[in-house]
């Protein structure tokens, strides 16, 4: 009878250890959208607006509040990642059938256009209001157009510009460059004076391009940035040699801290709004930190675009960004016009509020929304992009992913001094063609 | 409890928790890496078939050579500097008379604490502004270095932290092992006149050996298989200089969506790791005849 006991017990223990694995298997299929009895429709998104810096986390966390008070019926459910985790979160959750009915994706064409060809995202013009369409500033909606299908809707967008600190350059006797000697001369008078020119956070190698991105504007103009894209032999041509040749001047004439190469993004962010240095060139979404209360250099930074170089075919209107990020709705979503309501409920109110809120600059009508919220550095950015005649997106959301990579390394090395310019330009020349400008 | 475990019925049924979650979290992923390694694949769409293409371009890929070769010195770090230091530590730890446990912990520390923050805390000792390291050298008159942003010193720099942080480690599995001994062998060699080093190099090294054969093998595909810290430290720059293939792994999948070669990364670092735990094992077997 005891050996039967035992046996009996050690076959239930196993038995009990099958079933709780068996049990962690068949977790409920939750990121689908559902429908139950009564008509309670839940749609999920995911977004990668988690910094409390960042305004639109806290515009689609009142969304979910408010369109559910809109619409009794519907439920969001939103979860949010930081950028690069989130880049493998939405591919691996697309590859298992476990994406949100709704997922941001990055600006620019090349990170969503895989998940366009895989049939994974619903064009939405068949469901999309005409009230919705028009009220989208003029171009805005090229971004958001794949195979003249549309995909998505535009929210806010970024633009690079060129933030110096007045206070250093006061100091430092130098005056405000808009011409490429200029620069040259404020980077003399700067290190002179014991400032850090330019602070550049070269570890994620994406700042140093949007270095080379607006030198080569200016030197290729976006006309000709654009044709290179088309066919990158181009690349390899005196105005990109020349941008690449200017780019290792600034490095040789002491403008980068010194440790650039080990000074992370969100680092040199920091460090300019601590006042480490006298320039940075990037998007206006580094305005809250540089605005932040604490920040040494809060009301003393002020924007401009990029200086001009002498016989360059770019001019001062031309300027990187102009893109805007988007949310796309899930091909296997069940419910897609409500989730579609929701999407031009959410990027019109990104648009919106994001910009009365300084996250960006507003790809929708404005007006009649209240602006007094914005800072001198929001007006000043915005006045820029008013003068703008040309946007090119940042070259990582044209080129395809393997290219950004190869670009990102290339630039690296330049900017190390690793490779010559003729060496960089040669081998971007070998690049795949994009059609994402 | 002798007739259960003689019952084969029974062993299987043991057995089957274990080996079914080996099979679904490890067989299955890597015979899945192992096909996906012959693809050319984005990771989202469809991929195509283009057979052993991918191991071809890797044989030729610079970047790659040069990402294990920085694996390789790493693995030769460790074998020569980080065990050798565990072991001497361990035979130290083993015979101080006082605070032995305070030793011991104090060793073990950096173990349990998670890599990513062991990172940070050496990235603000390298740090080229701020850093301690720069701060102590320049009492010493010596100019400070951007130790993690230069090329000369990235790779050094990249590796203390991870010798660093192991070392606890195997010295705790060499200090069990260590007091496992008997004292009496220990007694016995002091009778006849044999002092510490003599007892530590003639009698407790060789009666650790098994011991060591672990650690040997543990440091070895651990240092094959580095990633965190200096994912966390360079993130594989400048230039490359710090690369492993884990990271040129991560990135090409993860960065530039080349699933298929990434894939064939992966399956290069597992098997590599086998036949290296395989000669290791052929070594030790050898030395054992004797």
């Amino acid at each position: 009878m005891k050996k039967v006991m035992r046996k009996v017990g050690a076959m239930l223990l196993a038995a009990s250890m099958t079933v709780s694995l068996a049990a962690c298997g068949s977790s409920k299929d939750e990121s689908g959208s559902a429908k139950d009895s009564d008509g309670q429709i839940t749609l999920t998104i995911w977004h990668q607006s988690v910094a409390d810096t960042d305004p639109v986390k806290k515009i689609i966390e009142d969304s979910v509040e408010e369109y559910h008070e809109l619409h009794p019926n519907i439920t969001i459910e939103q979860d949010g990642v930081t950028g690069e985790q989130y880049k493998t979160k939405i591919k691996t959750a697309f590859a298992a059938g476990e994406a949100p009915d709704i997922s941001y994706m990055f600006s620019g064409g090349s990170f969503v256009k895989p998940y366009i060809d895989a049939s994974y995202l619903l064009p939405i013009d068949d469901y999309v209001s005409e009230d919705t369409l028009n009220s989208v500033l003029p171009g805005m909606l090229d971004g958001c157009t794949f195979d003249d299908k549309l995909y998505t809707l535009p929210t806010v967008t970024f633009l690079a510009n060129l933030y110096c600190n007045t206070e250093m350059f006061e100091d430092a006797g130098a005056k405000i460059p808009t011409t490429w000697e200029e620069l040259l001369d404020a980077i003399d008078k700067l290190n002179a004076a014991g400032y850090t020119p330019m602070i550049l956070g070269e570890k994620d190698r994406w700042p140093g391009m949007y270095m080379y991105d607006i030198i080569s504007a200016r030197t290729a103009g976006n006309a000709g940035l654009e044709e290179a894209f088309g066919d990158p032999s181009k690349f390899n041509s005196k105005p990109f040699i020349e941008a690449a040749e200017k780019l290792q001047e600034l490095v040789n004439a002491g403008a980068f801290n010194k440790n650039m190469m080990s000074m992370s993004y969100d680092e040199m962010v920091e460090g300019f709004a601590a006042g480490q240095a006298a320039m940075l060139y990037q998007a206006n979404w580094v305005h809250p930190s540089i605005q932040a209360e604490d920040s040494p250099t809060n009301g003393k930074v002020s924007c401009i675009a990029f200086p001009v170089i002498k016989d360059g075919a770019g001019s001062i209107t031309e300027f990187s960004g102009g893109s805007s990020d988007g949310y796309y709705i899930n091909a296997n979503c069940e419910h897609p016009k409500e989730a579609v309501e929701y999407l031009e409920y959410l990027s019109k109110k990104i648009g919106q509020v994001g910009y009365q809120q300084g996250a960006g600059l507003p790809c929708w009508d404005t007006t009649g929304v209240d602006t007094s919220g914005l800072t001198p550095l929001d007006t000043e950015s915005a006045g820029l992009m008013e003068t703008g005649t040309s946007y090119i997106s940042w070259w990582d959301n044209i080129l395809s992913s393997e290219d950004s990579e190869t670009y990102k390394d290339l630039l690296a090395q330049l900017i190390g001094l690793q490779i010559t310019p003729e060496q960089f330009c040669e081998s971007m020349s070998k690049l795949s063609p994009s059609d994402f400008y | 409890m002798q007739k259960i475990l003689s019952n084969k019925k029974a062993i299987a049924l043991f057995l089957f928790p274990t080996m079914f979650l080996m099979a679904v979290f490890v067989v299955v992923p890597i015979c899945m890496s192992a096909y996906y390694s012959l693809l050319d694949w984005d990771g989202i769409g469809k991929g195509t078939f283009i057979g052993f293409q991918n191991y071809i371009d890797l044989i030729a890929d610079e970047r790659f050579l040069n990402s294990v070769k920085n694996s390789l010195l790493y693995a030769a770090c460790s074998l020569l500097i980080q065990l050798p230091v565990s072991l001497i530590l361990a035979i130290i730890v083993a015979n101080v008379r006082r605070g032995e446990k305070i030793y011991r912990t104090t060793f073990f520390i950096p173990v349990i604490i998670s890599s990513v923050v062991i990172g940070q805390l050496w990235q603000k000792i390298f740090n080229g502004d701020y850093g301690l390291l720069n701060a102590f050298l320049s009492l010493l008159g010596i100019p400070g270095q951007d130790w993690l942003g230069q090329e000369s010193t990235a790779l050094a720099a990249a590796f203390i932290p991870n010798l660093w942080q192991y070392i606890g480690y195997h010295m705790l599995i060499m200090y069990a092992g260590i007091k496992s001994i008997s004292p009496d062998i220990n007694e016995a060699a002091r009778i006849d006149g044999a002092n510490k080093v003599q007892i530590a190099w003639k009698i407790t090294i060789p009666l650790l050996k098994p011991i060591l054969q672990v650690c040997v093998t543990f440091s070895l595909i651990g240092a094959l298989k580095i990633f965190d810290l200096i994912y966390v430290l360079t993130g594989g720059g400048p230039f490359f200089s710090t690369e492993v293939p884990t990271i040129y792994m991560y990135k090409t999948i993860f960065d530039s969506f080349r699933y298929g070669y990434g894939s064939a990364i992966a399956i290069f670092v597992i098997i590599e790791c086998m036949i290296l735990t395989f000669v290791l094992r052929l070594f030790f077997r050898d030395k054992e005849k004797y």
